[in-house]
């Protein structure tokens, strides 16, 4: 960064005075890639930041900058540290702010509602969801497109599974956080992917952990995405009150959903505001779990008795672990399976960016935004293919009709095959 | 943290994503080495022109011979790097081919004068594909140089008169210029370099735009020069159709950032190193790191919360020169080395001025001392390569890609050498 003192992280519209204008961050804009519709991020970013003012107030945003995708990948490819995503981010938050927002946009962000809503009715939501009439309607009634990626609900929720089954949710009264973990399932596992929160689970205790999982909400990601800061700030403001406490008290909270964890780590505090000690406490107590596994790993922790598991496995590290700083921490742990062959997808984008890729006049951007990614998924011949991020991997599955799941599946079932063969030798030949 | 108890992460850990970065770990990987890449940004390939500068001093026939002239200068790298020259070069070239982007010429090639897009001369021995049919000998052909409708970015006949004016022996003979009215372009918000290389990666719009440069060009053969957008994924393919359907030769012309050439080469290491099984992140600064002794143990480079620390083995240091940021000036008049703080060889603070800032300027110089192994003075596992080595002038010896090539291949070598006597 140019200035570093300058306060950019507190502030990220300030360091934008450091753009030199190279256009770096337009190369690798896989928005700008596919639509001339949107400028790019130098010009909605830093070129346009400087005529808006600090409060954004001034001259208000240009509306394109709502074609942002915020996928951050100009952020990190900025050779003088502009804080390009973030800077466009608040400023869709401002338009938002004088203007409002559809119906549409504040109906799909608001993940807890749809699973409170969806979950009872699973069966009944789920074949709507899957009927193209209904889809149809919901595209021409709501701007959610008839083909965008939905997941379908889960009859129980991850959290009436977890509070059946009687696992720990409060903080115990004498605290171990050496040998305890905080789970955030995140609304993802808690209402479409219930078996990935299980296999977090089971991974965790494996090496150790008692598991924890707290009462919890939306991390609020989908609101930021949508330029919803305050119903965000709400969201984050219950999520802090109740991960504080443990963070406070040494626990680590582990995430499945890299989006989640990325929110608790830096949009909390580089997009909300939130700068108090318990938005400190809760960024640095988090950990993405297989940013948690291979630390486990460097320090000869990790149980590495993995059995083999035949194949080719594309990987996709998602934008927003990417965004984390954690490198690409799956691939390193897929590399302790004996015989399994992940291979980096080397592609920025898969389009979906959240609720992006489920917008009726956004779904084409997104769709174009995947295609070398689907591509060389279909091309792979894989059987399946993984992801560490939800509406990322939906994407990737519905666009390729290749199944794709989380790097966390392909270990637990790893583990779970080692066991097989302990007990039942005769399956190492199968 | 408990840091003897950690294991590394990697053999070696490149910093920096330039040329120098890039070649190393790619080679490093193909070494069966594991490597990890971080840099805090893209570097400076998305600047380049994409045509290899070795050595071009002036007085210098071929790179070969500039390599020998500049060795013999007394500070220079090359003096540490003859004898890697000609391995680090044909690695890259066979490096690049597999990915799709042949070059053309060799360190025995003579160096010759291409034109620049402002209408200047840059003399060149080894250029990608798209720019050989500049350095073939021109025997009596005429120039073309082509631009197009409202494209800021190149103006053919700014450079054609200049190039007129310009003392370029055996060059063309006769030099014009033509503007070309690409299809549907007259609608696009964003007209740039990406945008067009974009296009040109279409088949479709591809022939209707090649159609229409054939159609606009003067009878009688000719050689085209055209801006470097002819595509980006698919430009083997682009420049193919280019000269069939003109029915002449075509060279790509660079012209202002970002480069269309650089970014292909960017893109073809890039790929390269994950298919060797390396590891790329780009978009974290390095923050600390951890000293044992002589050696380094660890870096950390900052994250969206604590750092990410990075074990390894060695590290190779290259962030480039005062140009790159990994060097920078302090209000004080010194010069720091940003990563590890290693003591920068540079003039003192009344000796930074010069008449003429680009030929050459005392600061070019710059830069980190080395021993033969490229080890700067206290870190005995550590490499430092490409523009952060103290001594070249690139601008005017045009030295830059080589010493980054062959500083790249040596650091490799030498950390090959070192993993598998170690193991």
């Amino acid at each position: 960064m140019i200035f570093p003192d300058a306060g950019a992280r507190e502030f990220p519209p300030y360091s934008t005075d450091a753009c030199v204008k190279c256009n770096v961050c337009t190369t690798v804009c896989p928005v700008a890639r596919v639509t001339d519709a949107f400028p790019g991020p130098k010009y909605v970013g830093p070129q346009a930041q400087r005529f808006r003012g600090p409060s954004l107030s001034h001259t208000p945003p240009d509306r394109t900058v709502d074609l942002c995708s915020g996928c951050g990948i100009c952020t990190r490819a900025c050779p003088h540290g502009v804080l390009i995503a973030e800077t466009n981010s608040r400023a869709r938050a401002a338009i938002v702010e004088r203007r409002g927002s559809s119906f549409r946009n504040r109906l799909i962000s608001d993940t807890d509602l749809m699973i409170r809503a969806g979950a009872p009715l699973a069966p009944l939501a789920n074949i709507a969801l899957r009927n193209r009439m209904a889809r149809w309607i919901g595209e021409k009634v709501l701007g959610v497109h008839r083909r965008g990626p939905l997941a379908t609900f889960s009859r129980q929720t991850f959290g009436s599974w977890w509070k059946r089954s009687g696992g720990a949710r409060t903080l115990p009264a004498s605290p171990d956080p050496a040998k305890s973990v905080v789970y955030f399932h995140g609304c993802a596992v808690n209402g479409f992917e219930p078996d990935l929160g299980r296999d977090a689970v089971e991974i965790l205790e494996r090496n150790g952990f008692t598991v924890i999982v707290p009462r919890q909400e939306c991390c609020g990601l989908p609101f930021i995405s949508n330029g919803l800061y305050g119903k965000a700030r709400e969201k984050a403001g219950r999520n802090l009150a109740t991960l504080a406490e443990f963070a406070r008290a040494g626990y680590r909270i582990v995430g499945t959903s890299t989006s989640c964890t990325h929110a608790f780590k830096a949009e909390y505090r580089e997009m909300l505001d939130l700068a108090d000690a318990d938005a400190a406490a809760v960024a640095d107590a988090t950990w993405d779990i297989c940013e948690l596994l291979l630390d486990l790993h460097d320090r000869g922790e990790l149980d590495t008795g993995f059995a083999p598991m035949v194949g080719l496995l594309p990987y996709h590290p998602p934008c927003q672990l990417k965004s984390h700083g954690i490198g690409t921490p799956a691939m390193d742990l897929f590399a302790l399976v004996p015989g399994l062959r992940a291979v980096d997808s080397d592609h920025d984008c898969c389009g979906a960016a959240g609720t992006y890729g489920l917008k009726a006049e956004r779904w084409q951007i997104a769709q174009d935004v995947g295609e070398p990614l689907f591509a060389k998924v279909r091309a792979s011949g894989a059987a399946r293919a993984a992801c560490d991020s939800e509406t990322c991997r939906w994407q990737i599955e519905s666009s390729t009709g290749v199944p794709t799941v989380h790097p966390i599946t392909i270990l637990a079932e790893s583990y779970r095959r080692a066991d097989a063969q302990k007990t039942e030798p005769w399956r190492r030949i199968m | 943290m408990p840091p003897n108890r950690l294991m590394p992460r990697a053999d070696t850990v490149v910093i920096g994503a330039g040329l120098a970065g890039l070649s190393c770990a790619a080679e490093l990987a193909e070494r069966g080495a594991s490597v990890f890449l971080a840099a805090k940004g893209m570097a400076t390939t998305h600047w380049t022109h994409g045509a290899l500068d070795v050595a071009a001093p002036a007085d210098a026939v071929t790179p070969r011979d500039g390599v020998r002239l500049l060795a013999r200068s007394g500070a220079h790298p090359y003096r540490l790097l003859g004898g890697d020259v000609d391995a680090a070069v044909s690695g890259h070239l066979s490096r690049t081919a597999d990915r799709g982007l042949a070059h053309t010429g060799s360190l025995d090639a003579p160096l010759v004068d291409m034109p620049t897009a402002i209408g200047s001369l840059r003399r060149v021995a080894i250029v990608p594909a798209g720019q050989a049919a500049a350095v073939e000998p021109w025997r009596g052909d005429a120039l073309v140089l082509v631009g197009f409708a409202r494209y800021r970015d190149a103006w053919a006949s700014y450079a054609a008169r200049n190039l007129a004016n310009a003392e370029w022996e055996g060059g063309p003979g006769g030099i014009s210029a033509v503007e070309v009215e690409l299809p549907e372009t007259d609608r696009l918000h964003n007209f740039n370099a990406l945008t067009l290389s974009r296009l040109f990666d279409d088949p479709v719009w591809r022939a209707q735009a090649l159609a229409a440069v054939a159609s606009a060009l003067p009878s009688g053969s000719a050689r085209l020069g055209l801006p470097a957008v002819l595509g980006l994924d698919r430009h083997a393919e682009v420049l193919a159709d280019a000269e069939q359907i003109t029915g002449r030769r075509i060279f790509e012309v660079p012209s202002l950032p970002p480069s269309i050439p650089g970014l292909r080469l960017f893109e073809a290491l890039h790929a390269r190193i994950l298919g060797a099984g390396g590891r790329i992140q780009i978009g974290f600064d390095v923050v600390d790191i951890e000293r044992e002794g002589s050696r380094v143990a660890a870096i950390h480079t900052e994250a969206a919360s604590r750092t990410l620390r990075l074990a390894a083995d060695s590290f190779v240091l290259a962030t480039g020169g005062i140009a790159g940021a990994g060097i920078r000036a302090r209000p004080d008049g010194t010069l720091h080395e940003r990563v590890f703080g290693l003591p920068v060889a540079a003039p003192p603070r009344d000796e930074w001025f010069s008449d003429d800032p680009l030929r050459p300027h005392p600061l070019e110089a710059a830069g980190i001392e080395v021993d033969a192994e490229l080890r700067p003075a206290e870190l005995e596992n550590v490499r430092v390569i490409g523009s952060a080595l103290a001594g070249m002038h690139y601008l005017d010896q045009r030295c830059g890609d080589g010493v980054a090539l062959a500083s790249a291949h040596l650091a490799a070598r030498s950390l090959a050498g070192t993993t598998a006597a170690a193991a």
